[in-house]
């Protein structure tokens, strides 16, 4: 006994020596009270997922002259209806139950309590944490440390939410056992949760880095984050609940790769239940998501596979980004280099998620009747890609944009402190105006994009390629437009850039629409809009052209502008110098 | 670079938006020395001692420690285990027990069993806290956790010590137990950058000062180089005899710049310009001139004196 003790201890030894911040965490959260109220509160849960599922049986004592429920074995059919289900009895006269039904739904309901309260609890924990070591000063303490941001930002992933794992642990068992007596394969189950804690890894690194940016949200950022995954994981879970009615080959599709609980479509299959017993997006369906034309969901192993690269990718980049930010809290959020991988990497998948539906049919059995309804849904997945390449561009706007003193200094020293051409840093450099890295980002993910819309859609529907070129035009503009106004003297510069921008993506579409002009009665009002592609179909060419002209020569202006002002800040700045030279008496 | 120097600044600046905090700073300090910076409120010290600690990226210029260059990222492990940082407005977990507060940090600067016990142990009996060691921080008075962020600044041996404002708030006795705990580190053989107001203290712990103004070091030398070049010094007098007789003779001595004499006795304030070897020699022409001397007093200006004499300005 004391020998296994010994042992013990010296694990955990070894594991708090491992991690300081995981010991830290652990000697600040890991009192008897908090773990007893954590154990209790899942042992409740539990309690509560068992009597609720048990109570859905019904009185079998009851003088009824058929019982019916979810878990009978027998089947009724019955005109309009697909089948009822209702209990029958054996021949010594025991009720038959469904309990493999029975056990797979426990396991169902304690997945999505799992997932849900990883999520978004975590996710609230790890940001709440973050801030207040923020505003304490204590993170500069731990920056301090020859530890690495990777080791300290390990030790809050693990240890800060360390109650939560508790609850979680505890409910594992009985997790575990409901999978198999559900009959579902032991490593299908251990695949769900390889992709639950994949989607953790991601969603924590997401948090971390929210909690290291400098929005100014003060107590409502843990909320806002934790509520927007909560929404995520809501609207993603009534689609897979639903899934029988959802049109996979679209762009969205995606974003049910970011839900772990995509994963019980195979788990539900593995069962082998009758098909009406679940809703729940079936395998056979998930033959239609594609990427790039291949069907890579519909075999579990590929799929589970594929879930968890695209965890690994984005939590990579995440992580990524949240080590340049844990030692530089003031640079900008993203490295311009760091851009352009992100945008391209997403360009690229976004792009296999696009084009799916072209690659589904089979080009020898394409009929021309085929070929044009597929070419239009296309067309209409093209428009997706382009609306989400607007929200990478904001994106990119609010995580590579320095503000007006990054700027100035920027402009004063560079001299000394690179030997970098100005286009190079404008490319490459810290601190630089975001622009001409904005436009490169657009402008290598339209390039990317074209060639598609080219070779695979029909000649009527190709008009979509211009709504890309206006795009990047329109983020380059607002990019512009926000450094400009991020080199403004007040303090809520970042506001006010923000509303400026807010203001120019609504305001014109909402008014055009208020005054029910249609893109088609004034085409050119609504290519200036934030929704340039409804309004390209109507457009002649040289209205186009004329718009996408207009746009850059915009952004010439603003940047003249705002290289002006640089200018004239770097000489301002030399004359306060020159000032205090003077008052300390030095030459 | 220079090895002997334990830091070495060149260039160093930062800008906030609308001023510049700290302006082309060349600070220059030996291994071993105790440096004093001085400098009314806004003048750049706060910021300096930041940067050097790595909680402010510089805007431009480079620090050497021992030199190596500094650098805020994970590329220099080992020059941050030689840097112990105490800044103004320390904040502590209150949530951790004194013991575990200062095992997380010998954990973070990799110390090992069992010397990471014996470290902690000494720590605690240098900062006198062994009876609070399962105390929670959030039990402690000010004067306590001042004592204990030291602690957690010396756990793991830095051999260059920053220390922002580390007497303010606390009471004269905690201030007092504080310098003396200094002193000891001194003797260990640290390099200590400390900024304070509390100038009498200063002056008693450091062996060189820089002063800093509007973000420049305007002045960075030993202390006795000050005292020699800025420091008047002052004899005070006092006579049982006429005044008239020790006026003619405080004249004929071409070291005593002016006097005054203190209304309604016979003291005087002398200015002499003179070393300590003058001084007695003053004293004897005095006794052999038969002036019945019942007072002479040699006092230096103090740091605070010439501090304020600089005419200093804040930013």
């Amino acid at each position: 006994m004391s020998q296994i003790e010994l042992q013990n201890s010296d694990l955990r030894s070894k594991l708090l020596d491992w991690n300081p911040q995981l010991f830290r965490e652990i000697k600040g959260k890991f009192k008897t009270t908090n773990v007893v109220i954590a154990a209790a509160v899942s042992v409740i849960v539990q309690f509560i997922a068992v009597i609720s599922l048990l109570g859905k049986l019904p009185d079998f004592e009851s003088t009824d002259s058929m019982l019916y429920g979810r878990y009978g074995m027998g089947i009724i059919f019955r005109v309009g209806n697909t089948g009822e289900t209702y209990y029958t009895q054996n021949s010594v006269g025991d009720w038959i139950i469904n309990w493999q039904l029975l056990w797979l739904d426990l396991f169902i309901v304690l997945s999505f309590i799992a997932t849900t309260s990883l999520l978004v609890v975590g996710t609230y924990m790890l940001i709440a944490d973050m801030m207040q070591e923020q505003n304490c000063g204590t993170l500069n303490f731990i920056r301090q440390t020859p530890q690495s941001a990777h080791n300290i930002l390990l030790g809050k992933a693990l240890g800060v939410p360390i109650l939560l794992y508790v609850s979680i642990l505890l409910l594992f068992p009985l997790h575990l056992v409901s999978g198999i007596e559900a009959q579902v394969p032991l490593m299908l189950i251990l695949g769900f949760d390889l992709a639950v804690v994949a989607s953790c890894a991601l969603f924590y690194s997401a948090a971390l880095l929210w909690g290291l940016t400098n929005f100014k949200l003060s107590g409502f950022k843990p909320w806002f984050a934790s509520g927007l995954v909560g929404l995520f994981l809501f609207v993603v879970g009534v689609v897979l609940f639903d899934g029988s009615h959802i049109y996979l080959s679209q762009l969205s599709s995606w974003l049910l790769l970011f839900n772990p609980n995509f994963v019980l479509s195979y788990i539900i299959d593995a069962a082998h239940l009758p098909d009406d017993k679940y809703h729940f997006m079936a395998i056979a369906d998930l033959a239609e998501l594609k990427f790039y034309g291949q069907t890579l969901w519909s075999d579990a192993k590929t799929g589970i596979g594929f879930i968890l690269a695209n965890f690994i990718l984005w939590s990579y980049w995440c992580w990524s980004i949240l080590q340049r930010r844990f030692h530089n809290p003031e640079s900008t959020l993203l490295g311009k280099i760091q851009s352009y991988w992100i945008t391209g990497w997403f360009t690229v998948l976004a792009l296999g998620f696009t084009i799916q539906s072209y690659f589904a049919i089979d080009p020898p059995l394409l009929s021309e009747q085929n070929s044009i309804f597929d070419s239009s849904s296309l067309a209409a997945n093209f428009f997706t890609l382009n609306f989400s390449l607007l929200i990478l561009g904001l994106i990119l706007i609010a995580g590579l944009s320095p503000h007006r003193q990054a700027l100035h200094d920027w402009a004063r020293y560079r001299h000394q402190t690179t030997s970098n051409k100005v286009w190079q840093e404008l490319i490459w450099g810290e601190n630089s105006p975001a622009t001409v890295a904005i436009a490169i980002n657009m402008m290598a993910a339209v390039i990317f994009i074209i060639p598609s819309i080219f070779l695979l859609l029909d000649p009527q529907e190709r008009y979509v390629a211009w709504g890309f070129w206006l795009i990047a035009g329109t983020i380059t503009l607002y990019a512009a437009i926000a450094q400009s106004i991020l080199l403004l003297k007040t303090n809520k510069r970042g506001v006010w850039s923000v509303i400026v921008l807010g203001s120019m993506m609504l305001v014109p579409p909402v008014g055009l629409s208020l005054a029910e002009i249609a893109p088609k009665a004034l085409p050119v009002a609504w290519l200036a809009s934030i929704l340039p592609a409804v309004a390209i179909e109507h457009a002649t060419l040289p209205t186009l052209i004329f718009t996408v002209v207009g746009q850059w020569l915009g952004i010439a202006l603003i940047g003249f502008q705002t290289t002006r002002k640089l200018q004239r800040a770097g000489a301002s700045e030399t004359k306060m110098l020159f000032e205090r030279n003077r008052a300390v008496g030095n030459p | 670079m220079d090895r002997e120097l334990a830091i070495a600044t060149y260039g160093l600046t930062k800008r906030f938006p609308g001023q510049i905090a700290v302006n082309d700073v060349e600070l220059r300090i030996q291994a071993g020395e105790v440096y004093g910076l001085i400098g009314s409120n806004g003048a750049g010290k706060t910021t300096l001692i930041r940067m050097l600690a790595m909680a402010e990226v510089p805007t431009k210029g480079e620090i050497y420690l021992n030199g190596d260059r500094l650098l805020r990222d994970d590329s220099n492990p080992l020059l941050k285990q030689r840097i112990g940082y105490l800044p103004d407005n320390f904040s502590l977990y209150e949530d951790l027990t004194v013991w575990d507060y200062l095992d997380y940090f010998a954990r973070l600067y990799h110390l090992k069993q069992p010397f990471r016990r014996d470290r902690l142990q000494e720590v605690l009996e240098l900062v006198r806290l062994e009876s609070k060691r399962r105390v929670a921080i959030a039990q402690l008075s000010r004067g306590m956790k001042q004592r204990l962020s030291l602690a957690r600044t010396i756990i793991h041996q830095p051999i260059i010590l920053l220390l922002d404002e580390p007497l303010s708030g606390l009471d004269p006795q905690a201030r007092q137990q504080f310098c003396q705990i200094i002193k000891v580190l001194q003797e260990a053989g640290m390099t200590i950058l400390i900024s304070s107001h509390v100038l009498s203290d200063l002056a008693e712990l450091c062996t060189s000062v820089g002063i800093m103004e509007l973000g420049f070091l305007i002045e960075s030398t030993s202390l006795p180089e000050l005292y020699r070049r800025l420091s008047r010094q002052q004899i005070t007098l006092n006579t049982l005899g006429k005044i008239e007789i020790l006026q003619e003779k405080l004249s004929q001595n071409a070291l005593v710049k002016t006097w005054e004499i203190i209304p309604q006795s016979n003291r005087f304030k002398v200015e002499f310009v003179g070393e300590e070897s003058d001084c007695a020699e003053l004293l004897r022409s005095l006794i052999h001139a038969n002036i019945p001397l019942t007072e002479f007093h040699c006092i230096q200006e103090d740091l605070e004196s010439i501090f304020l004499k600089l005419g200093h300005q804040s930013g």
